[in-house]
């Protein structure tokens, strides 16, 4: 554990007794990260950072307020505790607010989640980072089709932090990570004005696990050319493949009606359906904090909860809310610890290709753009790019249209998963295939 | 919820997207607080960081590090902001949260490249330090000297009696507990409200090397309110916002009554909202809130840095005919509304940027380096989200001049179609220029009238072409200063946005009532 950040958090956790609250939970970080973009052939943007900072969440007389600063001058501490304890004392008090029972931070996971590369981290040097955008932008300019290329950016950057986490109930613990990641993205000339961009990247808590430079220099090449002449389809009721690395986006907004408030305030059509089928049986999800090397593996969550691999839905029935202590409290149940780390699913058997034969005509969903979910009522709507696909393979891009439903009929429509965990993303989702769903389109 | 930061996360989601989203209330949120509140001190060029010993002679020691592998120039940029968020729920105010921060970011440009490093210790050692990171952008060598410091002054469009840091949060209870009876009183449907105020002190100063040394203190309070009814076994939410950069008066009855007014009603007709359509519909923009549009369709596709890089749907086009005569659009970074700055965070003045005047492209929105890539001067629209940041052209407040069509004769003018009333968030593919809006409520157009609501639709165009296609522009132009974010490069900095009633071309709709 870090030895200069768990004083700042044995310091303000004193602070706070001194001041006569019941409970005090802090937390203090260090982040540094380094960066690098290239564009065209120059240096665009070079970029170091070392990011600190406390937060300390105060339990006064039943009262409570969160509070966050970088100002870590011993007396600006001071009179940051002075005034957030003060500020608290003026709320209305809240009987269900209260630090977690320290039952609920025994049991920690110990073990090596491998999320910290050390020799990774020694090894992106300066040099090694321009290596890499060069790379990458070469790659690009190499892929079939590179002549309508207008412009190449690429990106390599490492990040490491350390954060400890306290409370005046007996607890004290940190983490230390490391992560790295590349991107590519290329601009290419369409008909008329039109300039589509195409981008790729990799995300990972070690060096080695990175996808191959070439590769990703390539693919934001294919993508961008992938996208020219694309417009708009008829509207009507389509089956549809969402590739892995945007399902997060539609995955989003059937998780976000899990959490405590959403459930407590009544903003979520999932409130009353646990222990209910909600999807297709083909749709389970396990959050699994301690997934080895994993982008959100974490031993414990922010309240300090100790983390256990659990299933949110299980063959189509959802299986757990997301409570922390508060809401649970409010609830009259048991928290679950109200976020969620890596999200993994059961492995299908067919990769992209395979999903598409077996879709046979319908919509390749390859991105997002904009559109939103009503938490209440489960009704979403979201603009949509891809391919139009006959017979198993792409035939032509399409673009300017929605994809739209309810999420509780939307996910019974759920064909199949893919054999292709998107692992750049905590949230390790494979390509989805549903039936037909709604587009909307000319 | 999600590992990658959100740069990183807003990275991948592609530099060519930018989005906007208005306040959401469920947003859990970390703000500021001041602990320090450093007493003025004297000295010819005494400014608000001698306090934190950031002085004169600081500043200039940096910017010279800053200079010292050969770059062409150098820039510091402190930043104190103590942001307060007091919420309420289930009838009571029993949450608050306080960020406070601190710190200088470091800017050395070599040609259009950046070197960026930033500081949460503003100690001479750790700004050097930085500086010296911020310096390996350039690699000519030779020492630059900094120019001597001259004091930049400007009107203060905004000032504030007692300013945010000394108002306690007794005096904003009793605003939130207000707001929350009044709302319930609207209708007894009405279950549940969330309510918050958000107010934030900030003191921002930027010294360069060509002896630029200015300062603003840049107030902002936001109220929000959302509501949730049941009736019939179905519920509904929605809601509204104000804001301003302003003290403690905005949070006056009128602006109370007109949230509360707002977020009921937006909440309560939803009962009464049916599917939106399925395909492609002409459109008519209500007043105010639908200027998202102009933000999304058109405001990013104007930003001079995709322009530059030559990536923007409008890149190599000024002097062009975009849009039919008799629209013109301006960014504006006057008054005290949301998007006001009195300088960019690049510290050069404000001011009313026409993009397009009378339907021809005349200019984009210009930081320093592609004010000095087009050789022309920047229009003061280089925006940080904080020290953390390197300034990008961003927009203020986008909004188009009114035009001479009444309102009814707009709608009227329309057999079959939607009128989009409030959207809550879009989002925009700067090369491709196609552009989504998400509509909150609408109103079906049938024979020129005005029918029932409609709900929950995502729409999808393409800038240029909806641009272009604009038929009519009312008489009634309205600018919103409402809660609401512009994320681009992974930063978010408040704008406002404003519209006359406006009748556009067909754009998709994503509804749900397929016929």
């Amino acid at each position: 554990m870090n030895r200069e950040l768990t004083d700042i958090v044995a310091r303000i956790l004193d602070g706070a007794k001194k001041r006569n609250v019941q409970g005090a939970r802090a937390s203090a970080y260090l982040s540094r990260e380094s960066s690098l973009e290239w564009r065209d052939g120059k240096l665009d943007r070079l970029q170091e950072s070392t990011q600190r900072g406390a937060s300390v969440t105060l339990y006064v007389d039943q009262r409570y307020s969160s509070n966050t600063t970088s100002d870590l001058r011993p007396e600006a501490l001071e009179r940051f505790l002075d005034e957030t304890v003060a500020m608290t004392r003026l709320l209305a008090p809240d009987e269900h607010r209260r630090l977690p029972d320290p039952k609920r931070y025994q049991g920690r996971f110990e073990g090596d989640l491998g999320i910290h590369d050390g020799d990774g981290l020694s090894r992106m040097t300066p040099d090694r980072r321009r290596e890499m955008v060069q790379r990458m932008e070469a790659a690009a300019r190499s892929a079939p089709g590179a002549d309508a290329i207008i412009s190449v950016t690429t990106a390599a950057s490492n990040s490491s932090f350390d954060s400890v986490l306290g409370a005046t109930n007996g607890l004290m613990v940190g983490r230390s990570g490391t992560g790295f990641s590349l991107f590519a993205e290329v601009s290419v000339k369409d008909v008329g004005e039109r300039k589509p961009e195409g981008y790729e990247y990799g995300s990972s808590t070690r060096l080695a696990d990175l996808p191959d430079l070439d590769r990703i220099g390539r693919e934001a090449t294919r993508r961008a050319l992938e996208l020219r002449g694309s417009r708009a389809e008829k509207s009507g009721l389509y089956p549809c493949v969402i590739e892995n690395r945007i399902a997060g986006r539609l995955l989003g907004d059937l998780m976000a009606p899990l959490g405590g408030q959403a459930i407590q305030q009544k903003r979520s059509f999932l409130a009353d359906k646990l222990d209910q089928p909600v999807a297709s049986e083909t749709f389970t999800v396990e959050d699994d904090p301690l997934f080895f090397g994993g982008l959100a593996s974490r031993p414990f969550d922010g309240e300090g909860l100790t983390l256990k691999k659990r299933f949110l839905f299980e063959k189509g029935v959802l299986r757990s809310f997301l409570l922390d202590t508060y809401y649970a409290s409010k609830l009259g149940r048991e928290p679950t610890s109200g976020g969620t780390t890596n999200l993994v699913f059961p492995k299908g058997s067919r990769d992209l290709p395979g999903l598409l034969a077996a879709m046979g005509t319908g919509i390749l969903v390859t991105g997002f753009s904009g559109g939103n979910s009503n938490p209440a009522t489960g009704n979403f709507s979201l603009g949509i790019r891809g391919m139009w696909v006959e017979n198993g393979r792409p035939v032509r891009p399409v673009s300017e249209m929605n994809l739209s439903g309810n999420h509780l009929e939307f996910w019974k429509a759920l064909s199949e998963l893919g054999a292709d965990p998107f692992v750049h993303s905590s949230w390790r989702i494979p390509s989805l295939r549903f039936g037909p769903v709604q587009f909307s389109g000319t | 919820m999600r590992d990658i930061n959100r740069r990183d996360f807003l990275r991948t989601a592609g530099s060519g997207i930018a989005l906007l989203s208005l306040p959401p209330v469920l947003a859990s949120c970390a703000g500021p607080t001041s602990a320090v509140k450093p007493a003025a001190s004297g000295g010819a060029h005494a400014t608000y960081f001698d306090a934190f010993g950031v002085d004169a002679g600081r500043l200039r020691r940096v910017i010279g590090r800053g200079l010292s592998r050969g770059g062409e120039f150098a820039e510091v940029y402190l930043q104190h902001k103590i942001t307060h968020w007091v919420g309420l729920e289930d009838g009571q105010v029993n949450r608050a949260f306080t960020q406070v921060d601190l710190g200088a970011g470091i800017r050395v440009l070599q040609g259009d490249a950046t070197g960026f490093a930033y500081s949460e210790d503003l100690s001479e050692g750790a700004l050097l330090a930085a500086a010296e990171t911020a310096a390996a952008v350039a690699s000519a060598g030779g020492q630059g000297t900094p120019a001597e410091f001259s004091r930049a002054k400007h009107d203060n469009p905004y000032p504030v009696e007692v300013p945010w840091s000394e108002v306690g949060v007794d005096k904003k209870v009793p605003i939130l507990e207000r707001v929350d009876r009044a709302c319930r009183a609207k209708d007894p449907r009405i279950i549940k409200v969330i309510s918050y105020l958000t107010d934030e002190f900030c003191r921002i100063l930027v010294a360069n090397s060509e002896g630029l040394l200015v300062e603003d203190d840049q107030p902002m309070a936001v109220l929000s309110a959302s509501c949730v009814a049941e009736h019939n076994g179905r519920t509904e939410t929605s809601g509204h916002s104000l804001s301003a950069r302003d003290g403690l008066p905005f949070l006056s009855d009128a602006t109370i009554a007109e949230v509360v007014r707002r977020a009921a009603e937006y909440t309560l007709l939803l009962f009464d909202a049916g599917p939106a359509p399925v395909g492609e519909l002409p459109v008519v923009l209500a007043p105010g809130v639908p200027g998202i549009l102009l933000h999304e369709a058109m405001g990013h596709g104007f930003e001079a840095d995709f322009n530059r890089k030559g990536i923007s749907i409008y890149a190599n086009r000024i002097g062009e005919r975009i849009a039919p005569a008799g629209v013109t659009i301006l960014d504006d970074g006057s008054g005290k509304i949301r998007g006001s700055v009195a300088i960019d965070d690049e510290g050069i003045p404000t001011q009313k940027t026409v993009l397009v005047e009378d339907g021809v492209l005349r200019s984009y929105l210009h930081d320093r380096i592609s004010a000095r890539h087009y050789k022309i001067a920047s229009t003061g629209s280089g925006r940080r989200e904080s020290f953390r940041f390197p300034p990008v052209p961003r927009m203020r407040n986008t909004y188009m001049l009114a035009g001479t069509s009444s309102p009814a004769e707009i709608i009227g003018s329309v057999k079959r179609g939607l009128y989009a009333e409030m959207f809550s968030n879009g989002q925009v593919n700067i090369g491709a220029g196609d552009f989504t809006f998400y509509l909150k409520h609408g109103r079906l157009i049938e024979d020129g009238k005005l029918k029932g609501y409609v709900k929950d639709a995502n729409l999808i165009g393409s800038g240029p072409k909806v641009l272009a296609a604009v038929e009519m522009i009312g008489n009634d132009l309205e600018i919103v200063s409402g809660g609401g974010y512009c994320g681009k490069d992974g930063q978010r900095v408040p704008v406002g946005f404003g519209l006359p009633t406006l009748k556009v071309g067909a754009i998709s709709i994503g509804g749900r009532s397929a016929s």
